[in-house]
């Protein structure tokens, strides 16, 4: 089997109704309570293309991300990447799995161990999967993709410490690449960032895709970053899918109540762009004891009885995937 | 007259003879019913110079001003005791993590409870009574049942909305949020913005928002001040300073910002980064960065000026044009006042 | 002129500047650590005893076990009837106290290193695999280690010498074994609160393995609690081996060990003070002195604690 070879016609990485749940202990004489951090998500990532997972905290956006990088085993549901399904893989399958997908994570300072060189931290990934190369090619190989991400050969000898934090997110993100994956996930890569860096990491993080062909899953809650950089969007509430589609379409007319708050929330810097609208009251609910029928309901503006007893199913409108079951009289 | 006035405070730390100046001679005011909204990049000063006017600098940080005056007296020269007495009541501040500056060991009306007796006094009834308008007040639903809660059983929002309870409990004047709602999602983030506005325009309060985010400060505030690497860099009303900014920064940041970019592939960045503690420039702190910058932005540091009603610290302010005017020959070299 | 004053047009804006150079981090440590006066005064002893330690056969003017007939129960070299030889006089048997007192360091400190390297390195293997891998494994370590901490810990050390036998070596092992809890709580401690780091699922997404977590990625940054538990310990350790060796369970005579010296003194306390004097005064300062540095130790090593 080989995760590298792409068939045509099909996609390059596809999850079938992931499902992660986690048992929770409720302390002692108490059954475990089930979280359903993430409810049965489909999607399909074509190459050099960006995916974004959109939602706020709890939402199981950063789940997905766990699942997709195979930091955690899906408790259901399956991954397949060129059409081939990701199980239980063999040392061998797990290094071709890990050439194939890697990850960016949020903080900077957390994500890279602080009492290694930066040389070190990027030769890790090619030690541990590329065996073939010897200690020398390993080291061109590490400056080639520091020089990729705009660093400066001088940093091979650095500790983390001394960088700040859009550095140290190059770092990240030149880790990330030295392997030359398919897939990148990204989660939240420049919520920790200032304005201005963000914007020198976000168009790295292009750059690169031009460059190397990868494709992201651009985890994120902050919606202008991903009107920017996304071709496709995924919105996310309580574990599961609220509307899919692409990014132009969405952002000009949202379909899913769940959306619309979401754009109508975020503030806006020029007046023109500004919605008006009512802020969305309450909070999200617990994902230990999610509410009956649509997750979203008490919280939305247009829940009938309906919403509050049958749970919707994603269903193609307008050429996108919205679970709601108002959608065609809001729209 | 304003009410909190605030001229030339400077900050530093570090020793005497290599001082780093984490604020530099930043001077603001606030009026009773005023928003002001400071914004700057982490590093930037705008979260020490509000600790400052609030007294919580201290040692080694040593603070320095012309003149510090909340509604006409003076809280540096003031003895502790009293600067205590009225950052406690008339000056309040809410931090941007609203977990921590709650209590864990307490219940929320425990905490409130407590506020109330050092500043108000009154029987327990009367206290009782007041928590739980104040509870009301901050849009808490059910607020009987969440009075006896321990703030681990409340979610990031409604804890956040217990701080701000907490903060209007003894009726201040000048509210001081400190990135109050970095850590809470969009949503919760427009309810507690909402909020806060509410309690300013109903009490009349002068508010204080700091934040990183320039679209937040943008809707809610009616001036705005950046600032950045310790020092103003430009100050004006929120309808026009982000419409046309007159530094070259400001500019900056507007363009960086995704929202500014629709349509194009590419963001417009500003190069390298905030300077730190071991790296500062000689001449203005952001020649190295700068698109416009020449010879004596690197040579010598700008001082604070009017430029067409808007304070600007920069040799070459922006015209409407967003294009840097009193570029002439002679005043390239160096003779700029 | 012109070329000069048109603003020129940004540069490619795509590399990293770097930020000025803070300082390094061992170089911040030693600042914090010089600060700290006691631990500074601790660090000297310190090395003053270790130069006793290390050059005891050269600097010693007597044979530590060398009997001298002539001469039992000399006083102090200051005191009336004081033999200039011996300064700080001679023990019951007309030993040099001095030269036992600096061969007793050497012992003092080896006791200590050795202890606290033993325990140390089986400590932090228990404790990062309770660490890591969490479960059963870590409820049976755990546990172990609770019970050995609800022993006495000196009584545990006599039981274990005498199940092992009297003698230095045995007494040392002995202390490892009731020093071991505290580094393999430690360990654990530490090694729960980095594992849940984002460098750790780096690693593990660029497939490290077990072995390769624990010991190349997670331990290196456990060890600031570790250093300054193993140089509290040196201290423990010291007044340990001392403690057994009064009650005749460690270092046998005639080692010129600080405990056993005590030991051998106690019929003489009444009538020659300097015999039981000198040594306890060497144990007193040498603990104080690690103690001093380990507290300073912390201080440094701790972020919270600095400014």
């Amino acid at each position: 089997m080989s995760f590298l070879e792409t068939k045509p016609g099909v996609p390059l990485l596809e999850s079938d109704n992931l499902v992660r749940h986690y048992d929770v202990n409720r302390g002692f004489g108490k059954p475990n309570a089930t979280v359903k951090a993430l409810d049965g998500v489909s999607f399909t990532l074509e190459a050099q293309k960006t995916l974004a997972v959109v939602g706020e905290s709890g939402c199981g956006k950063s789940t997905l991300g766990r699942q997709l990088t195979l930091i955690e085993q899906p408790s259901a549901g399956e991954l397949k990447i060129n059409g081939n399904t990701v199980g239980n893989l063999s040392d061998k399958e797990a290094k071709l799995f890990r050439r194939t997908v890697q990850m960016i994570f949020q903080n900077p300072y957390g994500s890279l161990n602080p009492r290694k060189k930066v040389g070190q931290i990027l030769a890790e990934p090619v030690l541990l999967n590329m065996d073939q190369l010897g200690r020398k090619e390993r080291e061109e190989r590490v400056r080639e993709t520091m020089a990729k991400v705009g660093l400066r050969p001088e940093f091979y000898q650095r500790y983390p410490h001394m960088f700040s934090g859009g550095q140290r997110q190059r770092i990240a993100i030149a880790r990330a690449l030295i392997l030359e994956p398919k897939v990148i996930v990204a989660d939240e890569p420049v919520s920790a960032l200032d304005v201005s860096v963000q914007a020198q990491v976000l168009n790295l993080m292009m750059d690169l895709q031009e460059e190397m062909n990868v494709a992201y899953v651009f985890i994120s809650h902050d919606l202008s970053v991903v009107r920017h950089i996304a071709d496709d969007v995924m919105v996310m509430y309580l574990g599961r899918v609220a509307e899919k589609g692409p990014t132009e379409e969405i952002f000009a007319k949202p379909l899913h109540p769940y959306t619309r708050a979401l754009l109508a929330s975020a503030p806006k810097i020029d007046p023109a762009h500004r919605v008006k609208a009512e802020p969305l009251t309450g909070e999200l609910p617990s994902p230990i004891n999610p509410p009956s029928g649509c997750a979203f309901h008490k919280r939305c503006p247009f829940a009938t009885e309906e919403c509050a007893k049958v749970r919707p199913e994603l269903r193609t409108f307008e050429g996108r995937e919205v679970a709601c079951h108002r959608v065609e009289e809001i729209a | 007259m304003a009410l909190l006035e605030v001229k030339n405070l400077t900050v530093e730390f570090g020793s005497e003879d290599k001082p780093f100046r984490a604020v530099d001679s930043v001077s603001y005011s606030v009026d009773r019913g005023e928003v002001l909204g400071i914004v700057g990049e982490s590093g930037s000063g705008k979260s020490v110079s509000s600790l400052a006017v609030m007294g919580l600098i201290d040692f080694p940080g040593r603070v320095t001003a012309d003149a510090l005056t909340f509604d006409g007296q003076d809280l540096l020269g003031m003895p502790a005791k009293r600067r205590r007495e009225i950052t406690g009541k008339d000056i309040a501040m809410i931090f941007q993590d609203p977990m921590s500056a709650l209590n864990p060991c307490f219940t929320v009306e425990a905490q409130i409870m407590e506020a109330l007796k050092v500043h108000e006094g009154g029987t327990k009834k009367q206290r009782r009574e007041r928590t739980l308008e104040l509870l009301n007040q901050v849009g808490i639903p059910d607020p009987k049942s969440r009075m006896t809660a321990y703030p681990h059983q409340l979610s990031g929002g409604m804890s956040q909305r217990i701080v701000i309870a907490m903060a209007i409990a003894c009726k201040p004047r000048l509210l001081i949020a400190d990135e109050p709602t970095t850590a809470l999602d969009v949503t919760i983030q427009a309810q507690i913005i909402d909020l806060l506005l509410k309690l300013q325009e109903d009490s009349d309060m002068g508010l204080i928002l700091i934040t990183h985010d320039l679209a937040l400060v943008s809707e809610a505030a009616n001036r705005i001040q950046v600032m950045y690497a310790g020092q103003l860099f430009e100050s004006g009303p929120a309808d026009s300073i982000f419409a046309a900014p007159r530094h070259p920064y400001t500019q900056a940041l507007l363009e960086a910002l995704p929202e500014r970019s629709e349509g194009h592939d590419r963001l417009r960045t500003i190069p390298g980064v905030v300077p730190g503690q071991y790296d500062r420039p000689t001449g203005c702190l952001l020649a190295p960065r700068c698109r416009y910058a020449n010879e004596s932005c690197i040579t010598a540091r700008p001082e604070v000026r009017d430029f067409n009603g808007r304070d600007v610290r920069c040799f070459y302010p922006l015209n409407d044009q967003g294009q840097p005017t009193g570029l002439t020959a002679d005043m390239a070299t160096g003779e700029n006042v | 002129m012109s070329e000069n004053t048109t603003p020129s047009a940004a540069p490619a804006a795509n590399v990293a500047e770097p930020i000025g150079a803070p300082p390094s981090p061992l170089r911040e440590t030693w600042d914090y650590f010089r600060k700290n006066r006691g631990a500074y005064v601790g660090l000297m002893v310190i090395a003053f005893i270790l130069f006793l330690a290390l050059t005891a056969q050269w600097i010693a003017p007597f044979d530590p076990i060398a009997q001298d007939r002539t001469a039992f129960l000399k006083p102090p070299v200051w005191m009336e009837g004081g033999d200039p030889r011996y300064l700080l006089g001679t023990d019951a048997v007309g030993r040099d106290i001095l030269s036992r007192l600096i061969h007793g360091a050497q012992l003092s400190v080896s006791i200590g290193v050795f202890v606290v390297i033993l325990s140390m390195i089986s400590g932090i293997c228990l404790g990062m695999v309770a660490g890591y891998f969490r479960g059963w494994v870590e409820v049976c370590i755990m546990r172990l280690m609770d019970i050995m901490l609800a022993l006495p810990s000196l009584i545990m050390a006599l039981a274990i010498v005498a199940i092992l036998g009297p003698g230095l070596e045995n007494a040392m092992l002995a202390i490892a074994i009731v020093q071991l809890p505290h580094y393999v709580r430690l360990t654990r401690a530490s090694v729960v609160s980095e594992l849940n780091k984002e460098y750790v699922i780096a690693s593990q997404i660029a497939g490290a393995g077990h072995m390769r977590q624990m010991f190349v990625n997670i331990l290196p940054n456990c060890m600031a609690p570790l250093i300054v538990q193993g140089t509290l310990g040196i201290s423990s350790a010291i007044l340990d081996a001392a403690a057994l060796g009064f009650l005749g369970l460690g270092a046998q005579p005639p080692l010129p060990e600080w405990g056993t010296m005590l030991s051998e003194a106690r019929e003489f306390v009444g009538s020659a003070w300097w015999v039981i004097t000198f040594p306890g005064l060497c144990i007193l300062v040498t603990v104080l002195a690690f103690n001093l540095m380990g507290d300073g130790l912390r201080d440094a090593l701790d972020p919270k604690m600095k400014r």
